[in-house]
């Protein structure tokens, strides 16, 4: 019984040992796990984008305007750099757009010289997570020491969110890379590794036609992924979809990340032979995208380091998409950003997985 | 087995050459000419070099079934993948029908079918389905596909199994739903790698039945084996592989009467058979005769057409003849033949040295 175990054990052994890349892989991974989940998740978030205006009608900047904006600017936790960005508003209007238009994370109203004793307003964008409470806790503790008793009136321009339908949107992103991973790119590997490739690369069909056909797909079963956990997160999660405008919104929204997730990973698997690398590469690729997406907590919260890698991750902007319409109710106008950089970033792998396609055996 | 082994030659004369592999076939069947192979090498270098295909140059006429034979890793795989443009010879080329095999795949892929030696059925999918998936990648026309489905699914005796799994068929009947697959879009060259390897009896005659129906229309069919009689029985001629290298390519026939000795005629004779030896050397036909006390042993080219005359010349000596058996080497004797003894020499300068020159 013995010598049989053993004799499992040196097989098993000896294999690992033969596969270089995957005994990498598996240092590489619980290493790279350290720095990056570490590094996105819980940062100390500073330099939040903060409007600041002063009441109409609008004549002079009062003595209070003036202090605040001076301790905001100043404001921060010991040996960090300052907590908010500070940006002037001409006007409450100019103030909200930005608000809206997710420029700014908040504004603070102060009141004018002919209104005194009226309270300090803030609105804050409240479908973030962790800066609302940063942002109120901040400006009031500025108030408190620039004293004037004013009464500080806190409105979350979103209402009261809580953390299931924020991290429901990116659930459904990583439900299109799960399916993706899983369904597409495996598929695809056991094809190789079965023989069942060395078929049909003597028939006339096309390289670009393989690729499409097999993006054309796994798009397809990535997005029904997504649209079922849409639906979940409607029924469970507490998400509000408002109009059917922006229903129809987030369909197009899923469908575009659902091309280019499944894009890179039908091109990162045309390249490898076996299962076990593709899936200690494609792990790995999960958790990168995933972690950098601020599915869990703000990309504001970032090392500058890491923020790089979420400007070229396509579920940063597919979540970005997703919260601005499902949390705050925000169309094409916010988003339209969001949809062209998943295009771009789609045509881009498409073509890599075309071009990277081995049509022969070698 | 090494017919020539054990007999000593009391004459020897009219030994015919074996045939030159340069040449492959006479110039005057040039323009049927469908594949022409033209110096192709292959080496494979991942850890070690290895020389898969040495300098193989052949051609393969329309229409014919023509059998690439030679041991595991001759070589046989690697010059189908070649051909079949799923890799790139190290150097040479090849034609296949009009077309370039490296500069002009895509219309290569387009005029054959291929089925591979190792399975490339989708074995989740039903029969009809595998069929129907490659219809479309070999670009079937759409009214046309269903009833060419069905057609060729009744070639394969696979009908009743049209919506079955093909995970769940024997390996004859996934054999045999491969090699229709390969034939949907009536290519204009067949190539079958090993088509009936891990086959048993039955299924292996079913899968040859199938090759000559295919053979009737006009396809040219390639097939590689390492089975000599599968190729004795099915191949117009046969290319000889080992080691990378082509040994020799004939008919059958021919190959057969390649070697020394040819047929093995056994006459035993109630007497002395020494006074028959005179008149047996007028026989150009006759190799070698050898006297065993009564008994003759004659090797012959003809040796069908010849046994009858030698029994009228011993009648006419008066020689009773109490025994006859008539033997023909198997391609497996000229095969261990050509390729038995001290390879590792040049192919040719052994050929001709064991040829008697």
């Amino acid at each position: 019984m013995l010598r049989g175990a053993v004799a499992i054990f040196r097989r098993d052994f000896k294999k690992f040992l033969s596969t270089p890349f995957v005994l990498f892989m598996t240092l590489f991974f619980p290493l790279m796990y350290l720095i990056v989940f570490g590094n996105a998740i819980g940062g100390s978030i500073t330099g939040i984008p903060l409007g600041v205006v002063q009441e109409d009608p609008y004549v002079n900047t009062t003595q209070i305007f003036d202090s605040g904006v001076a301790a905001l600017q100043d404001f921060h936790q010991s040996d960090k750099p300052a907590q908010f960005r500070v940006i002037l508003f001409t006007s409450e209007e100019s103030a909200r757009r930005a608000l809206t238009g997710g420029e700014i994370m908040g504004y603070v109203v102060f009141p004018s010289d002919v209104s005194p004793g009226r309270d300090v307003r803030l609105y804050v964008d409240s479908s973030e997570y962790t800066i609302p409470a940063l942002i109120q806790s901040g400006v009031a503790a500025v108030l408190a020491r620039t004293g004037g008793g004013h009464r500080l009136y806190v409105d979350n321009i979103y209402g009261t969110i809580d953390y299931l339908p924020f991290f429901g949107v990116g659930v459904i992103v990583m439900a299109i890379f799960m399916t993706t991973m899983m369904g597409g790119g495996i598929a695809l590997i056991r094809d190789r590794e079965m023989g069942i490739i060395e078929g049909y690369l003597v028939t006339p069909v096309k390289r670009s036609s393989i690729i499409l056909g097999m993006i054309g797909s796994g798009t397809l079963r990535a997005f029904l992924a997504g649209f079922i956990i849409f639906i979940v997160d409607i029924l469970v999660a507490g998400v509000v979809i408002r109009t059917t405008g922006n229903f129809l919104l987030v369909l197009l929204v899923l469908f575009m990340t659902s091309i280019g997730v499944t894009s890179i990973v039908i091109a990162l698997s045309s390249r490898f032979t076996t299962q076990q690398e593709y899936a200690s590469s494609v792990a790995f690729l999960n958790l990168l995208l995933f972690m950098t997406s601020g599915a869990f907590y703000p990309i504001i919260g970032m090392p500058y380091w890491l923020r790089w890698i979420t400007v070229i991750n396509p579920e940063a902007y597919a979540i970005h998409a997703l919260r601005s319409i499902i949390l705050r109710g925000q169309g094409i106008g916010v988003i339209g950003g969001d949809l062209i950089a998943l295009a771009v970033f789609s045509a881009g792998a498409i073509i890599l997985g075309i071009v990277t396609y081995r049509r022969s055996l070698e | 087995m090494g017919t020539n082994d054990g007999i000593s030659p009391e004459f020897s004369r009219g030994e015919k050459d074996v045939p030159d592999p340069s040449l492959g076939i006479p110039a005057d069947a040039a323009e049927d000419v469908i594949i022409s192979i033209d110096h192709i090498t292959k080496v494979f270098s991942n850890h070690q070099t290895v020389t898969a295909v040495s300098d193989v140059s052949f051609n393969v006429r329309r229409g014919e079934i023509f059998g690439l034979l030679g041991p595991n890793g001759a070589g046989k795989s690697t010059l189908i993948r070649i051909l079949t443009t799923l890799m790139k010879p190290t150097s040479g080329t090849a034609h296949v029908g009009s077309f370039r095999i490296i500069e002009d795949d895509e219309k290569v892929r387009g005029i054959i079918g291929v089925c591979p030696q190792n399975s490339t059925l989708d074995l989740e999918l039903t029969a009809y389905d595998n069929l129907d998936f490659y219809g479309r990648l070999l670009d079937v026309d759409e009214d046309l596909l269903d009833k060419r489905i069905w057609e060729l699914l009744g070639m394969a005796g696979l009908s009743d199994r049209a919506y079955a799994t093909a995970g769940t068929f024997s390996g004859g009947m996934r054999r045999k739903l491969e090699i229709v697959r390969a034939f949907l879009h009536h290519p204009l060259i067949l190539f079958l790698d090993e088509p009936t390897i891990g086959l048993d009896p039955d299924a292996r005659r079913e899968v040859w039945r199938q090759i000559s129906l295919l053979n009737t229309e006009q396809t040219t069919i390639i097939l590689t084996t390492h089975y000599m009689d599968e190729a004795e029985k099915l191949c117009d001629r046969i290319a000889f592989m080992d080691r990378g290298r082509l040994i020799t390519l004939d008919t059958p026939e021919n190959l057969k009467k390649a070697m020394p000795g040819g047929d093995l005629l056994e006459i035993g004779i109630d007497g002395p058979a020494g006074p028959a030896l005179p008149l047996l050397q007028r026989y150009t036909s006759i190799n070698r005769v050898e006297v065993k006390d009564s008994l003759l042993v004659i090797s012959s080219n003809q040796g069908n057409s010849v046994l009858p005359q030698i029994l009228n010349d011993l009648e006419s000596l008066s020689m009773r003849v109490t025994s006859i058996s008539i033997r023909s080497p198997s391609l497996e004797d000229v095969f261990i033949y050509l390729t038995g003894k001290g390879l590792e020499e040049s192919v040719p300068g052994e050929i001709r040295a064991k040829g008697g020159h």
